[in-house]
């Protein structure tokens, strides 16, 4: 029997509401303690407690972080799912199991092994037995796979922080449920965790906490919120952490921070605090957007600095709530009625949620409209790793703000909606400052922001804000290109996918496939993305949807003889983007273009 | 030459103007732009320092037509109170002056109405209520009285949706109703209105005349008229000048200290109003309802509530004038967060 050393995956069924994601936690963090390479996937139900989740973790020296086509062991605790758990397993896998479910494990392809979880953590405290439990199958893959006790301790101490007692119980469960499998397991592990070289520089961090962070980074003074996951913990983020790295001189808070009453109130407020010269931010999902939609055309029409955060999650409708997916990148690029066109920051690690969190705003104020962050339940709510954040390393830019009388007189012939500068960029002063007030409005207005139907008027209006938003391309984070010499098959792609886009060219290159892939950061798209869609043979665009919305843009955007060279590859179920269904399907369009 | 008048910080009136209405002749909502400019000009407000703030209808048209010196937003149907929660938020050292008709604030945008007073958001709401959609040519709104009738189709049989019963609920810290055409009385509750920290709310009937005008609009001139329930005369008193303002009445009155020092006079008319009760305010307007009359005046004050900044405990300075060097933690502190971070 061979070992497989750091390259497995562990699926943990649990019910939510039981304290499995603490257990599951410990887990993920010892391995990644001993520099283990290893992630993290949390599917969860939405519902506050009792519905069935799976907690899924890879090793992977490979550096692989999507989630294993296979499942090498098998934690059982859910009565629910029980069968359809067993069903699914390959022959051959570890299923650990609690015994105190009474419920059969009737799969003699496997290794079973069995420990009366319930009962044991019942001796410790017969209250918090039901939470207890989940650390005994901790100290069974403790013992299975040999992973350090040191780093248990490290990683129970960080759960628990600061509460004795906790972390007490549950290192004397681990250690009990690693007892048990020792004197009761006759399995020699085939699978095992070897320490590695740990970057003492790096932590793991959820995206949706990093984008908090950035903002705060980017001056964030306004922030609207309605609840709503995937996103809600980047507001509770911000609000956790800005005390703590903000205060005034006089001891105020620099930052408003306002529930509203529903979605269309949170844009309408960073509106108004965008218009006001404040740097405004609200964070929402799908849903959410849709309900914007409304003010995000003010925005774009009365040209209007704001920050709308977009955790994605899978629609259409409510959709599934608590999945992954990257189904809103077309309606935010376009989102509201009439021609409109959006900046679209697209970060794919949480080092580009903090970068793209403080950058946000100063798009928002150079381009004088609203910029969308656009990220997805996966990278936003599940544990990544980083070497740390950077500082910006530019100064705030607040755009085009005339502040005094001498900077207007400066200008000639200043109108608010007048292209002085040839850029498509206007000048703007605030409410307050008494420079030459307007009304600003949704209607069509004409350069000086008076009310005009004259149809010369709206288009060139309507040309302007073409060249405006077009003019960013350039400015934008330039994609990430990962170039091979025979330039043949390239692969473009955005956001968590990145998270699994490794695997997938190991996967493609062992078919004897070169690959060189380009991950782009954000909309309208920069120009050296059509050079590499120039420079490749064949191009597919691999997305985490069903109808390939990356690849709708570029067919609408591209220059037409570039267009039969790029392929959509699509596919989404709501689960993170797995290697092998994408490899599969990539190989399957390839063919067909071939034949 | 002539000598032109000069309010207290000396501008003179025409510094308050707008441009040209474009409503139809005769409009109430003209009259209560006019109310809107004296009230400004003789509170000797800066014109830079107010910004008008409006939603979609005849009435949110009406900031174009009034105080041309100050900045102002004509925002979407119905969602004025978000984009003003969030220019307060970032300065609130500006007056905000808002202007909403009675489709915006009672029907698509009731819920952004009712969470602004929620949180007293410091500014001045005017509703210019009547009863119909004019711009999309003359349709019910949702505060039009059962049994009133528009010039042309059938008559309403709905309740309607009393907006300053509902304010009062709210606890909205000033509610008053007022009319077009009582331009004393409209002027006087707009200038304690501007004196007053929080939210102000007036819903003053203004006619529509060109589909509710008829006599059997309960919305009507005509019908206000002679319908009007007058729950004291309202005297306005200016911090800057207390007394050359009005002379002392000869019977029962009341005086309200407003949060700049000015002073709001009502006058007994026939019992008197405590205008710090809700309970009062609720029954003098369902008293009315009762008998499809119109009261006005001031009907409900609270000056003991915090504003929506105050709750929040903002720094002093207005957040938009922050220094980047507030808003933007220093590089060390990143170097802190990361450590921190990693020894976790």
């Amino acid at each position: 029997m061979s070992l497989r050393v750091n390259d497995f995956t562990i699926n943990i069924a649990t019910a939510n509401g039981t304290g499995s994601q603490s257990a599951n936690l410990v887990i993920l963090h010892s391995m990644y303690e001993m520099g283990v390479p290893v992630s993290g996937k949390n599917l969860f139900p939405s519902n506050i407690s009792g519905l069935p989740t799976w907690f899924i973790i890879r090793a992977s020296d490979a550096g692989y972080q999507a989630p294993g086509d296979y499942t090498h062991i098998q934690i059982m605790m859910n009565k629910d799912t029980w069968q359809k758990d067993l069903d699914k397993l390959d022959p051959g896998t570890v299923i650990i199991y609690n015994q105190d479910t009474k419920l059969p494990v009737d799969r003699d392809d496997c290794i079973v092994l069995g420990m009366p979880m319930t009962k044991m953590a019942r001796t410790i405290s017969p209250k918090m037995a039901k939470l207890m439990a989940n650390m005994y199958y901790v100290g069974a893959l403790a013992h299975i796979l040999k992973i350090d006790d040191e780093a248990i301790r490290k990683a129970i101490s960080q759960q628990f922080g600061g509460k004795e007692k906790a972390i007490e119980w549950n290192m004397q469960a681990i250690s009990e449920g690693k007892e048990y499998a020792k004197e009761n397991w006759e399995y020699e592990s085939e699978y095992l965790v070897e320490a590695r070289e740990k970057d003492p520089n790096t932590f793991l961090i959820e995206g949706n906490e990093a984008t908090a962070l950035g903002a705060i980074y980017g001056g964030i003074n306004m922030l609207s919120w309605y609840p709503i996951t995937p996103s809600s913990s980047v507001a509770e983020s911000i609000i956790g952490w800005i005390p703590k790295l903000r205060e005034g001189e006089d001891g105020g808070a620099t930052c408003a921070v306002v529930q509203a009453e529903d979605e269309l109130a949170a844009a309408g407020m960073v509106l108004g605090a965008g218009w006001a010269g404040g740097r405004g931010m609200t964070c929402t999902s799908g849903p959410g957007i849709s309900l914007m939609s409304e003010f995000i055309g003010l925005f774009y029409f009365a040209e209007v600095p704001g920050v709308i955060w977009d955790v994605n999650r899978t629609g259409p409708s409510t959709g599934l709530p608590t999945r992954t997916q990257q189904g809103d990148l077309s309606m935010l690029y376009e989102a509201s009625h009439g021609d409109t066109q959006h900046i679209v920051l697209i970060p794919g690690t949480v080092d580009e949620c903090f970068e793209f969190g403080w950058r946000a705003f100063d798009y928002a104020d150079r381009f004088q409209t609203m910029v969308f962050g656009f990220g997805d339940l996966d990278l936003g709510m599940n544990r990544w790793s980083t070497a740390g954040f950077e500082y910006p390393d530019i100064p705030m830019d607040r755009g085009k703000v005339i502040r005094s009388q001498e900077q207007m007189d400066a200008i000639e012939n200043y109108g608010r909606y007048r292209d002085v500068d040839g850029d498509g960029i206007a000048y703007r002063t605030l409410p307050g400052s008494g420079l030459d007030p307007i009304l600003y409005r949704g209607t069509g207005h004409d350069e000086e922001g008076i009310y005009s139907e004259d149809p010369q008027v709206y288009h060139a209006t309507m040309k302007r804000l073409r060249k405006k938003i077009d003019g960013a391309r350039d400015l934008l984070p330039a994609p990430v290109i990962r170039e091979e010499k025979e330039k043949k098959l390239g692969i473009i792609f955005y956001g968590s996918m990145e998270n699994t886009i490794v695997e997938i060219d190991d996967m493609l290159e062992k078919t004897g496939l070169t690959v060189s892939t380009c991950r782009v950061r954000a909309l309208p798209y920069h120009s050296e993305l059509q050079t590499f869609i120039e420079e490749h043979e064949r191009v597919i665009v691999l997305e985490i949807n069903r109808d390939g919305q990356l690849f709708g843009i570029l067919r609408k955007e591209l220059p037409v003889h570039l267009l039969n060279k790029i392929h959509s590859v699509a596919y989404s179920d709501g689960l993170p983007p797995r290697a092998r269904v994408y490899t599969n399907m990539i190989i399957d369009a390839l063919e067909e273009v071939e034949s | 030459m002539s000598i032109l008048k000069l309010n207290v910080i000396d501008l003179e009136k025409s510094e308050y103007k707008g441009g040209k209405s474009s409503l139809c002749p005769g409009c109430g909502h003209d009259q209560i732009s006019n109310v809107i400019i004296q009230a400004a000009w003789e509170n000797g407000i800066k014109p830079e320092g107010i910004a008008k703030m409006s939603g979609i209808g005849c009435s949110s048209k009406t900031p174009a037509y009034f105080l041309g010196k100050s900045h102002g937003f004509n925002t979407v149907h119905g969602r004025m109170p978000s984009v003003t929660t969030g220019a307060n938020m970032v300065n609130k050292d500006l007056s905000f002056l808002a202007v909403s008709g009675d489709g915006d604030t009672a029907s698509i945008g009731i819920g952004q109405f009712i969470h602004a007073i929620r949180r007293n958001l410091d500014m001045v709401y005017i509703i210019e209520n009547n009863g119909v959609y004019g711009l999309t040519k003359g349709q019910y709104s949702a505060t039009v009285e059962k049994g009133s009738k528009k010039k042309k189709g059938a008559m309403n049989e709905q309740a309607p949706i009393d907006l300053c019963a509902m304010a009062v609920n709210l606890g909205c810290s000033f509610v008053a109703r007022s009319f077009s055409g009582s331009k004393k009385q409209l002027t006087a509750l707009l200038r304690a209105a501007m004196s007053h920290k929080g939210m102000a709310i007036i819903d003053v009937i203004s006619p529509c005349v060109t589909f509710a005008n008829n006599d059997e609009s309960y919305k009507s001139y005509n019908y206000v008229k002679a319908n009007d329930e007058v729950l004291h005369i309202v005297d306005y008193i200016p911090h800057f000048s207390p007394i050359e303002a009005v002379e002392v009445p000869a019977g029962e009155f009341k005086e309200i200290k407003l949060f700049d020092g000015s002073t709001l006079r009502l006058e007994t008319v026939a019992s008197e109003h405590n205008p710090n009760d809700p309970v009062e305010a609720l029954r003098a307007i369902h008293e009315a309802d009762r008998e499809g009359r119109h009261v006005t005046g001031l009907l409900y004050y609270n000056p003991d509530k915090k504003t929506a900044t105050e709750t929040l405990g903002l720094t002093n300075t207005p957040l938009m004038a922050l220094p980047d060097s507030q808003l933007r933690p220093s590089e060390e502190s990143l170097e802190i967060l990361n450590a921190g971070f990693r020894a976790n």
